[in-house]
């Protein structure tokens, strides 16, 4: 019985990529097929599932959506779409963590091999446990202030973007943690319920269920806008530290790209396709659903997000010696 | 109290849902189907299922459906066993070992018909005790694991690898702990997971993301599997099938209690890490043979034996997921390659897991015990037939589609080389009967261990007192003492003195 389901599916799929040949052989003709680098039911999975469904309806084809994960900061699945024709029939679905993949010896290109497009992603904010002493940021950063690399903070591996919002959190205020980092945003959350750290620095759209749970208790975004989560109103870090600035906000860039080498007219109706799905309701009440904010950029613009995100993570992640590869040998820039 | 009703009635809008929803019954009755196949033929095994399957379908389809393809397929599997080891004398899995003691014996008596009606009444009512205990211990241990922190989830890993070690190891226990230990070794390989470094990679990229757990279960269980059943040609006879399969009520009214007993020790024994069915249709068979009134009648016969033996295989089951669910560590072979799949679609079982996956596993264990209630008792001659296909032929597909499912994944192909380098070595282990079972818990929990291990350290500044001093942990190290005492002779020695002395 499979085997017959897989032979119709082929020939439907056949049959409809026949149907759009023969109309034209302008971009694009036949489906577009998008590797997400990081695994299925993740942001940048569900983002992309999102996106490609929307942008589905401004095409004349289908995106399919598929996984390519491992590697060094989802190198696999760059590496992958690297060795696919850069006729834009396969996109890279992928965030602001693939940055580092250069750096930490996975690939051997700049972030420039990509044309890329930012979906959104969703704002940083510092939590403590609901058991927790202190009711503001100000009271934890006194405490860490008075014994400095004693207070354990929960973060995300070395290098991910919730580590350097950490980093910029202790270097605006003035204040040291001691980094414990966690195999991704849950164990770290799971760790801050269980007592284990004093405080955990994950997204919104992470942190959301477990705020509303009363589980943990939001003490300041780190973006410059205060959020309202679950009737408490969580003010911005930079109303109370003055010098953040210079270092936030560092926020996600989830979304996908194409290959920089590909033509003009791919990069065109991409690019008409995406501003077409950005701009409908889906796409705004996933997001607010979602806890996520919207980022539509593409082109120049979206790769100069990228280029900051890449030099400001790559000689992070030198100065803690978590690098194989010199940023300055690629061409990366210091921030 | 209030807990349990909002359980019940959450576990009950599960229930409807997946009763609702026509695609669940294809993946149910296919994959239920194919899981008594692969438990029926002598050589595939309920973890060889659980894990081809994860390989198909782990990421090609919604989680949802993944979850009815594999537990269907593992309780399908578990309880297929049974046919062979009735009619054949050979175990169709290892679960099943014990259920030939007295099954083959009835069947040559002419009552084969009756043991088989039995075991699958037998198999479906452990199946439901298991997933009771699912539903209600998941639940009390959720309260308690939200306060697990680093230095007992470290134990508790540890603990794992051990306690698998020891009970799966055909000969010497330090067999299971080696297997185990090389397990952990295999994790060290890849990304520091604190300090983001690279170990053990030699500069090669594909090592940076680890030993994935797919090509290494598939090369630990399959492959050695499929040599060995190559080499060793099983060719039994069948025997006739006699007797009508249907059981009356009265007789399994009158087995009732032997049932309950099998099936809470199959459940107990599941929810142990790493400790799979086969131990727990032995267990309850020691136990069934020292307790029943009938015990003496054991291996020659006794419907009592084979009842002990079948329904704790499956109610074992139910226990596996317990710790899986709860803490991330399995509790069976079968229930590794469900933690692949739940790894594969970036679902982490531990104590923020969505209480919906876990009521929509128990309501799926029902509908997946069900389906191999109703198949069993009016398809049984199919699955009959099935025995007389000859290893030549179904071993190699099997390898075919063990290729398949690695590779599709999507690690590429040094996954396959991985999984074939990992399968010869586990084959030569296994000729010196070194257990697989540990080294693959080893592999999935040996990631946990170092990690919870060393960021223990990191937070108490290095001292090794963490792990004495809170409650959890102190109670946890002395099982892992306890256990690696146990195994030292002089111990042992001594154990045996003081019951002398006392009894």
């Amino acid at each position: 019985m499979k085997f017959k389901f897989g032979k119709l599916a082929a020939i439907a799929i056949l049959a409809s990529g026949l149907g759009s040949a023969v109309s034209a052989q302008e971009y694009p003709y036949r489906d577009i097929t998008t590797a997400v680098v990081w695994g299925a039911g993740g942001g940048t999975d569900s983002i992309n599932r999102m996106i490609m469904a929307e942008m589905e309806k401004h095409l004349p084809v289908s995106i399919n959506v598929i996984n390519q994960t491992g590697g060094v900061a989802g190198s696999n699945g760059m590496v992958y779409v690297q060795n696919q024709p850069d006729d834009g029939y396969t996109l890279v679905g992928l965030s602001e963590s693939n940055v580092t993949a250069a750096v930490q010896g996975g690939w051997d290109q700049k972030f420039s091999f990509w044309y890329p497009f930012i979906v959104g992603g969703s704002p940083d904010l510092i939590s403590v446990p609901a058991s927790s002493p202190y009711q503001t940021l100000q009271e934890l950063v006194d405490a860490a202030r008075a014994a400095p690399g004693t207070i354990p903070a929960a973060a995300s591996g070395a290098g991910s973007i919730h580590h350097l919002n950490l980093l910029a959190i202790q270097n605006g205020a003035d204040a040291e943690f001691l980094f414990v980092p966690y195999k991704g945003s849950a164990p770290g959350q799971e760790a801050a319920i269980a007592g284990e750290v004093a405080l955990v620095v994950t997204s919104l759209a992470e942190q959301a269920p477990l705020i509303e749970g009363g589980q943990l208790r939001p003490l300041a975004m780190l973006t410059p806008e205060s959020a309202e989560i679950a009737g408490i109103s969580v003010p911005s870090a930079f109303d109370i530290y003055d010098g953040l600035d210079a270092y936030l906000p560092l926020k996600q860039a989830i979304g996908f790209a194409v290959h920089a080498s590909a033509p003009d007219e791919v990069k065109a109706a991409l690019t008409e396709a995406f501003d077409k799905a950005m701009a409908s309701d889906t796409v705004a009440e996933w997001a607010a659903a979602n806890n996520y904010d919207i980022g539509g950029q593409s082109g120049a613009e979206a790769s100069a997000l990228f280029a900051n995100l890449e030099s400001t993570f790559a000689y992070t992640l030198q100065e803690l010696g978590a690098t194989t590869v010199d940023p300055m040998s690629l061409g990366i820039e210091k921030p | 109290m209030d807990m349990l009703v909002t359980q019940l009635a959450g576990f009950w809008d599960a229930l409807l849902a997946l009763v609702a929803d026509p695609l669940t019954y294809i993946y149910l009755i296919s994959s239920v189907f194919l899981g008594i196949i692969f438990g029926a033929l002598p050589g595939l095994t309920a973890t060889l299922a659980v894990t081809i399957l994860t390989g198909f379908f782990g990421n090609k389809i919604p989680l949802d459906y993944a979850l009815i393809a594999l537990l269907g397929a593992y309780v399908g599997a578990i309880y297929g066993g049974s046919y062979p080891s009735i009619l054949l004398n050979i175990p169709g899995t290892a679960a099943s070992a014990a259920t030939a003691m007295d099954g083959y014996p009835l069947a040559r008596a002419g009552r084969g018909g009756e043991a088989l009606g039995l075991t699958t009444t037998a198999s479906f009512i452990g199946t439901l005790i298991g997933t009771l205990a699912l539903l209600v211990f998941v639940w009390l241990l959720l309260l308690i694991s939200k306060n697990i922190a680093s230095p007992e989830k470290a134990l508790l890993a540890l603990f794992g690898i051990l306690l698998s070690g020891t009970l799966m190891s055909e000969d010497l226990v330090i067999k299971g702990w080696i297997a185990g230990l090389i397990g952990l070794a295999m994790a060290m390989v890849g990304l520091d997971p604190l300090l983001s470094e690279p170990r053990y990679t030699f500069g090669w990229s594909y090592l940076l993301s680890g030993f994935q757990v797919v090509p290494v279960l598939m090369g630990a269980f399959a492959v050695p599997q499929i040599i060995d059943g190559l080499r060793h040609m099983e060719v039994g006879e069948v025997l006739k099938l006699q007797g009508r399969i249907l059981p009356n009520l009265g007789t399994i009214r009158r087995y009732l209690p032997t049932i309950t007993r099998s099936g809470v020790i199959g459940t107990g024994v599941g929810a142990l890490p790493g400790v799979g069915e086969d131990v727990a249709g032995w267990v309850s068979y020691g136990v069934g043979k020292s307790v029943s009134p009938d015990g003496a009648q054991f291996g020659k016969g006794s419907l009592d034996g084979l009842l002990s033996s079948e329904t704790a295989n499956n109610a074992c089951i139910g226990g596996a997921l317990i710790p899986l669910l709860v803490l991330g560590i399995p509790g069976s072979p079968p229930a590794a390659a469900l933690m692949g799949a739940f790894k594969i679609n970036n679902v982490i079982p531990g104590p923020t897991i969505d209480p919906a996956i876990i009521l929509r596993v128990a309501a799926i264990m029902v509908l997946a015990s069900l389906t191999m209630f109703i198949l069993g008792l009016f398809t049984a001659r199919v699955f009959i037939r099935i025995l007389r296909i000859p290893q030549t032929v179904f071993l190699p597909v099997v390898m075919v589609l063990t290729t398949i499912g690695s590779f599709s994944v999507g690690g590429g192909i040094n996954d396959l080389y991985l999984m074939l380098g990992v399968g010869f070595v586990a084959y030569l282990m296994n000729l010196m009967k070194y257990p697989m079972a540990p080294l693959v818990i080893g592999v999935i929990l040996g990631g946990l261990f170092d990690e919870t291990f060393r960021r223990s350290l990191l937070i108490s500044n290095g001292d090794l007192l963490v792990f004495a001093t809170r409650p959890g942990a102190a109670i946890l190290l002395s099982l892992n003492v306890a256990l690696i005492l146990s195994q030292f002779p002089f111990i042992q020695r001594g154990f045996a003195r003081l019951k002398g002395k006392f009894t």
